[in-house]
């Protein structure tokens, strides 16, 4: 997957069930094809495995960012309630660990929840006004596209349909997308 | 299936020797310190009862949702929940021998302003009718899931797949109210005057941890021994790892609700749970209580690799169990033995006993039966299962 925008010549093939989709796609790249991504109406099981993917690294943002939250927020606590601003509660130390936790904890939720959302989606490059372009209409509906990089001149398209017949083929056509942060 | 299948010989005898040595320890304990002999016991008997009913929670919670994934290693709550009913007589044994060492029980409340009806519903006769109630209606309840679903294994009929689904709606409205009142009866009853309304939710989340704890030991075990193999796979060990992770978090969640209140009202009536809890030796062992129920498990568990592999998720099982067994602990001693902390010799026999008979019963329950719910329509789904 290419990490900026940049002209392709693709191949798109399409097929009509999941399971067809998964075989062609570990078909694909047990040939050694690169796939450049893939479409699907809804979340497939696990494609990521078969397409070869890295695990995410949205978990680290996620746990990063509610560390942040956690520890940003006892330390603004600590300084306002013992140090800028000090107040008796109850008479009870101004440092007190148990009334900050509740802050803290929603501040890390927080945190992670939103950190996690807002670098998908700048990862993905979602923004508002952003157009879509959906490669086949019907990849919203009830289509799979897999989208082969034709790398070189060595790149074969009667060779690959040849290797995805098998998994009921509905459809073959060339096309030259852009594919920067199309993930 | 016989017990032969599952353990060596060798293993059977160590259960063995484990069981008979800290019976006799406890027993000559028995006569030298009763009172911390019972608690140890009632720890025992009360953490045996709640492994059980959370077998029989986390069955009947999979029935109501629907849920497929689980059904290939469903024989491992079952077994669970058959071992609820002896585990329940012992503890209503040590419920009834050792009713004296409630203080209420022994010299009444003590005090003028004491509510009407806390005075009717602590009553000694009333507290012993109840728990019959409980153990009977839980008894009955679980056993009857277990029953229809081994049933299914010959008929394969999808109608006792509904039939349990009713009857788990049922037993978990049942088992809401039982339980919470069983967790106040036979614990918060030990420091009569003190109360928390929060104390049934703490010991369920307390009983789900320890439930699940058990069930990843039992499943990694059974994989590895035969029964399982192939059946329980890397995908629901890393869905149990994902359940007990959210219910550390849980469990940290609740017991700081109780303890906050509390701190920060400041009330003696309340704080005096607390107060003997956080002085002298006592206080270590409730930071470790946090460490081993949360710390660990929270930092432990969220990696994924981590919840995929054994010998990981067996090692935080049995940190769980441990810090189980501490929360339990921190629940009783304090209130019937007193300060400074007893850990000793009585404390190892009673671990040892409590190893030795959920071992054992487990054994003699999931060997009872076939390893796998053959005839139940979700189980090819179960078998293919990927989180």
């Amino acid at each position: 997957m290419s990490k900026h925008s940049t002209e392709h010549s693709c191949l798109l093939a399409t097929f009509g069930h999941e399971d067809d989709l998964l075989d062609a796609t570990k078909a694909a790249r047990r040939q050694g094809y690169s796939i450049v991504d893939i479409f699907t109406p809804y979340a497939v099981h696990g494609l990521d495995r078969a397409m070869g993917l890295r695990p995410s690294r949205l978990t680290w943002v996620c746990f990063i960012c509610g560390m942040t939250g956690a520890l940003g927020m006892l330390f603004f606590e600590y300084w306002i309630g013992a140090l800028a601003w000090a107040i008796d509660v109850g008479g009870k130390p101004w440092n007190s660990l148990p009334s900050t936790v509740p802050v803290a904890f929603e501040a890390a939720v927080f945190l992670a929840a939103f950190g996690s959302v807002f670098a998908l989606f700048a990862v993905a490059r979602l923004f508002p006004g952003k157009e879509a372009y959906p490669l086949i209409e019907r990849v919203t509906d009830d289509h799979f596209v897999l989208v082969l990089d034709e790398v070189d001149a060595r790149f074969d398209v009667s060779q690959v349909e040849r290797l995805l017949q098998p998994f009921n083929l509905l459809g073959l056509e060339e096309r030259v997308i852009a594919t920067g942060g199309s993930r | 299936m016989t017990p032969a299948t599952l353990i060596s010989p060798q293993t059977s005898r160590r259960l063995a020797v484990l069981y008979t040595v800290s019976v006799i320890v406890l027993a000559v304990g028995a006569a030298m310190e009763p009172l911390r002999i019972w608690s140890n016991l009632l720890l025992l008997g009360f953490y045996l009862v709640t492994v059980g009913l959370g077998g029989a929670l986390f069955i009947a919670l999979t029935y109501v949702c629907g849920a497929s994934w689980s059904v290939g290693f469903r024989r491992i709550p079952e077994a669970l929940a058959v071992l609820l009913a002896p585990a329940a007589i012992g503890l209503g044994i040590i419920l009834a021998v050792g009713r004296e060492h409630y203080a209420w029980h022994a010299h009444g409340h003590g005090d003028a302003g004491t509510f009407w009806f806390k005075e009717l519903w602590a009553d000694t006769s009333f507290w012993l009718i109840r728990a019959v109630i409980y153990f009977a209606v839980w008894i009955l309840l679980s056993r009857a899931l277990v029953a229809v679903s081994r049933s299914q294994d010959q008929s394969g009929s999808v109608r006792l797949s509904h039939f349990n689904k009713r009857l788990s709606a049922f037993f978990l409205v049942i088992y809401a109210i039982t339980f919470s009142l069983a967790s106040f009866d036979w614990l918060m009853l030990l420091e009569p005057m003190w109360f928390s309304t929060i104390w049934g939710v703490y010991n369920f989340a307390g009983m789900v941890q320890a439930t699940l704890a058990t069930m990843i030991i039992a499943g990694i075990l059974l994989r590895r021994r035969g029964p399982l193999q192939g059946v329980f796979s890397d995908d629901h060990l890393h869905d149990l790892g994902k359940l007990l992770l959210g219910f550390s978090c849980f469990w940290m969640y609740i017991w700081f609700s109780q303890y906050m209140l509390i701190w920060y009202t400041n009330m003696p009536e309340e704080t005096s749970y607390f107060i003997p809890r956080a002085e002298g030796a006592w206080a270590p062992l409730m930071v470790a209580n946090l460490v081993l129920n949360w710390i660990v498990p929270f930092l432990v568990l969220l990696p994924r690799p981590c919840k995929r592999s054994e010998s990981v998720m067996m090692k935080v099982a049995v940190v769980v169990l441990v810090g189980r067994w501490l929360d339990l602990y921190l629940m009783i001693f304090p209130s019937t033995v007193g300060s400074p902390p007893a850990l000793g010799i009585w404390e190892v026999a009673g671990m040892g006993l409590l190893v030795g008979a959920l071992g054992w019963l487990f054994i003699r329950s999931f060997t009872r039966a076939e390893p796998i719910p053959s005839g139940d329509p979700l189980l090819a789904e179960s078998l293919h299962y990927h989180c």
